[in-house]
C-alpha cells in the first residue's frame, strides 16, 4: 500500500492501494461429460477441496475460500480465495480431472481482485 | 558457470530405545521423508522431492542425519519433518521424531556445526560424571577415538558423535 | 525452474474523495475519459422506484450500431471522417475481439484510432507503432491520430495506412459504433453499406428487500465496501455465518438493514455524455429526498477495449477489469473508486 498524494487541507484526497486486495475472486464453470449429472453446492465445495488435497497435499485442503454463489442448473460457480491462495486454488482446479469416474473439467471464466469486476463482463455481450 | 543450490538439514532421530538406532538405513529415512511430504503437500511437494533430495549421510550409532534439499523450496520440505513419526524398516515401524539442528549450505559448514553442537553437549554432561574417575575415562575415550568398552555411561553418545568426524 | 505458489497476484486501486461544489474535482474528466462502458449499475437505497427525472435518463442512453464484417480502412473513408470524426466524437470498438489473442480495433471520440495487433499483422500493416506493454515481443499497438493534419485524406501517413489496411492487412470485424451528438444520422452513410443493427440499451430494474448493508459507508474501508457492493450486484446473500461451510462471507461490520433499495443496470456501448447526466439527476435526486441516504454508481469498462482511460493501453491478463465506482452523498460529497489490472497504467 502507498499514498500516493495527499493534500493537507482534507478536501480532495488521493489514494493509491496496491495490493491491497485480501481476496481474489473467480468465476469457474464445471463441464462434465454427463451433462445430466448435477451437483449441490455441498457436494461442488467438498470435490474442489479434494482437487486441493490431491494437489497440495493436507496443507492444501486447509486453504479456506469460500463458495459465493452456485448455480445448480449451469454448474457455474463464483469462489472466494484469499489473494495468496489464489496459485493454489486456480491450479488445483486446472488438474482437476474427473468426478465419479467421470471426465470433467473447470474452466475459469474470470478471475479479479475485485467482486463488482466479476458482475460486468463485456464478454457476455451477445447482440442478436 | 552456476552451481546447484542446495541446503543441508542435520537432523537427529531420536527414539525411545536407542538399540533400534541401528535397523536404520539411509533407504528407510528417505522414504520416511518422501511419505511425509507427499501426505502434507501432496503431488506438488511430492515432485519437488524428486529432483536433488537425498539422504546424504546416516549415522546408525547416533541417529545423525543429513538431508539434502534443493535450496528453492527446502522451507516447504522442511515444514513436513515434524509429521514423521516412525520410519518403517525391514518390516519393523520404528516411532521415532526428528529433531532439526542446523540448516547449512554445505555439508562442510554442517560438519563444523556438529563438532562444535557435540562439544557443547560434552561439556554440559562431564560435570554430571560422578567422580573423577568417570571423567578420566570420558577424557580416554575422547582421546582414542574408539567404542568404549561394556561399561557404557550416559555420555555414550557424546563419544561416538566425536569418534565420527574424526573419520 | 518454480514459481512461488502462495505468492499473492498484484492489484490495483484508486481512491478519490473530494466534493463536487470543489471547484477542480475531477469526476467530470474521469468519466469522460472512460471511452468504452459496458455496463452502470445503479444503486439507491431506500428507494421504490426512481422519480421520473431519473427515470427519463436512464431510459434515454443514446442507442448504439452493430457492423457486421466491417472493413477497417471504411474508417478512414473521407466522407466519413468529414461527417462523422471530424464533427462531434465516434466511438467504435471491435466485437466479439479479445485484446489478449485477437486483433483489436478502437476508435475513439478525440479521433484516434487504436489498432491492437499481434506480431505478424503488424509487420504485414508496416505502418508505425509501438510494443504492447502486455506481450511487448508479440503484440504492437498502433495509435493515430486522425485529426492530424499528416493523417487528413491525401496525406502521407493517411495514404500508407489505407493501402495498409486495403491491401496488406485487410482486417474486417464486427464492429459497435455510437456517435455523439448525432446519433445514426451521421453513422448513416457507412451504415448503409453493410449490415448493420440499432440497439438499446438493456435495462434491468429490481427493488432488493431487506437488504443489509454498512451502515456508514463514508467511513467504510474501500475494499470491504467495494466488495459488498460487488455482493449486492451479483445477488450474493450476506446472512452466513464465519463458521458456515460454504461461505463465510458477510456484510461488513457495524450493519444496518434497508428496508429496500433498488438496483438499476443497463448494458450496451454506453457513451460517457451519458453516464455524465445521470451523475448529475442522481445528485439532483440526493437533493431533492428527504432521507439521509447516498447512492452509488458503478461504470464497467469493455474488458477488451485496446485502451482504458484516456489513451493508456489496457490489456486482459486474468481478469482485464477497468471500473469506477462513484459514491455520491448529499452534502457533495463524493467517493471514487478506479480499478485497472495492475499491469495497466495507473487510471489518471
Amino acid at each position: 500500500m502507498n499514498v500516493d498524494e495527499k493534500d493537507g487541507s482534507g478536501v480532495y484526497q488521493r489514494v493509491v492501494l496496491k495490493n491491497s486486495s485480501p481476496y481474489h475472486y473467480l468465476k469457474v464453470c464445471l463441464v462434465l461429460e454427463d451433462e445430466l449429472t448435477r451437483l449441490s453446492a455441498v457436494e461442488l465445495k467438498h470435490f474442489i477441496i479434494t482437487g486441493l488435497k490431491n494437489l497440495y497435499g493436507e496443507v492444501g485442503a486447509a486453504l479456506s475460500f469460500d463458495l459465493l454463489k452456485y448455480d445448480e442448473d449451469t454448474l457455474t460457480a463464483l469462489l472466494r480465495v484469499y489473494s495468496r491462495g489464489l496459485v493454489k486454488l486456480w491450479s488445483s482446479l486446472t488438474l482437476l480431472g474427473s468426478y465419479q469416474n467421470q471426465a470433467c473439467a473447470f474452466r475459469v471464466l474470470q478471475v479479479s481482485p475485485f467482486l463488482l469486476a466479476l458482475t460486468g463482463n463485456s464478454r457476455e455481450l451477445h447482440l442478436d | 558457470m552456476v552451481r546447484v543450490k542446495s541446503r543441508y538439514l542435520l537432523c537427529e532421530i531420536t527414539v525411545s530405545d536407542r538399540s533400534q538406532l541401528l535397523q536404520l538405513d539411509d533407504r528407510a529415512v528417505a522414504t520416511a521423508v518422501r511419505a511425509a511430504v507427499a501426505r502434507t503437500h501432496g503431488d506438488y511437494g511430492a515432485a519437488q522431492c524428486v529432483i536433488g533430495f537425498s539422504v546424504k549421510y546416516l549415522n546408525a550409532h547416533t541417529g545423525i542425519v543429513f538431508l539434502r534439499f534443493p535450496k528453492r523450496c527446502y522451507r516447504l520440505l522442511w515444514s513436513a519433518l515434524p509429521f514423521i513419526t516412525c520410519i518403517e524398516t525391514r518390516g519393523h515401524k520404528i516411532p521415532c521424531v526428528l529433531n532439526c539442528l542446523h540448516v547449512g549450505g554445505t555439508i562442510r559448514t554442517c560438519q563444523k556445526f556438529l563438532i562444535k553442537y557435540n562439544t557443547q553437549q560434552l561439556h554440559q554432561m562431564l560435570p554430571k560424571c560422578k567422580n573423577d574417575e568417570e571423567k578420566q575415562q570420558v577424557r580416554k575415550a575422547i582421546l582414542t577415538c574408539s567404542l568404549p568398552g561394556s561399561n557404557r555411561k550416559e555420555s555414550e553418545e557424546d563419544f561416538e558423535s566425536e569418534e565420527d568426524e574424526e573419520e | 525452474m518454480s514459481v512461488d505458489v502462495a505468492q499473492a497476484p498484484p492489484s490495483l486501486l484508486v481512491c478519490e474523495r473530494s466534493s463536487f461544489v470543489e471547484q477542480n474535482n475531477r469526476v467530470g474528466s474521469h468519466v469522460e475519459q472512460l471511452h468504452f462502458n459496458y455496463k452502470v449499475s445503479l444503486l439507491l437505497p431506500e428507494c421504490s422506484s426512481a422519480p421520473s427525472h431519473l427515470d427519463s435518463v436512464l431510459k434515454g442512453f443514446s442507442s448504439f450500431y452493430l457492423i457486421r464484417k466491417l472493413p477497417i480502412y471504411e474508417l478512414l473513408n473521407k466522407d466519413f471522417l468529414e461527417t462523422a470524426v471530424y464533427h462531434g466524437s465516434v466511438y467504435g470498438l471491435s466485437y466479439k475481439t479479445r485484446v489478449d489473442e485477437d486483433t483489436c480495433v478502437a476508435l475513439m471520440p478525440n479521433g484516434r484510432l487504436c489498432l491492437s495487433l499481434d506480431k505478424y499483422s503488424f509487420q504485414l500493416l508496416g505502418f508505425e507503432g509501438t510494443r504492447s506493454r502486455f506481450r511487448p515481443k508479440d503484440r504492437h499497438i498502433v495509435s493515430v491520430d486522425l485529426t492530424n493534419n499528416s493523417m487528413a485524406p491525401g496525406g502521407r501517413g493517411y495514404l500508407r495506412l489505407l493501402t495498409g489496411l486495403m491491401s496488406r492487412l485487410p482486417l474486417s470485424m464486427d464492429f459497435l459504433l455510437s456517435h455523439h451528438p448525432g446519433g445514426g444520422a451521421s453513422l448513416q452513410p457507412l451504415l448503409s453499406r453493410y449490415d448493420w443493427s440499432e440497439h438499446r440499451p438493456e435495462m434491468i430494474n429490481q427493488v432488493l428487500p431487506h437488504l443489509s448493508c454498512p451502515s456508514d459507508p463514508k467511513s467504510c474501508d474501500a475494499q470491504s465496501f467495494l466488495e459488498w457492493l460487488g455482493a449486492v450486484d451479483a445477488d450474493i446473500g450476506s446472512e452466513n455465518s464465519s463458521s458456515s461451510f460454504l461461505s463465510s462471507f458477510v456484510c461488513p461490520e457495524l450493519k444496518t438493514v434497508l428496508s429496500r433499495a433498488l438496483r438499476v443496470s443497463i448494458c450496451g456501448l454506453l457513451l460517457p455524455p451519458d453516464v455524465h447526466r445521470l451523475i448529475q439527476e442522481v445528485r439532483r435526486y440526493l437533493e431533492q429526498t428527504r432521507l439521509e441516504t447516498w447512492a452509488s454508481l458503478t461504470v464497467h469498462g469493455f474488458a477488451d477495449s485496446p485502451v482504458s482511460w484516456r489513451d493508456n493501453e489496457h490489456g486482459h491478463l486474468r481478469g482485464g477489469e477497468n471500473f469506477y465506482t462513484l459514491l455520491m452523498f448529499q452534502d457533495h460529497a463524493y467517493h471514487l473508486y478506479l480499478a485497472t489490472g495492475a499491469h495497466d497504467t495507473c487510471p489518471p
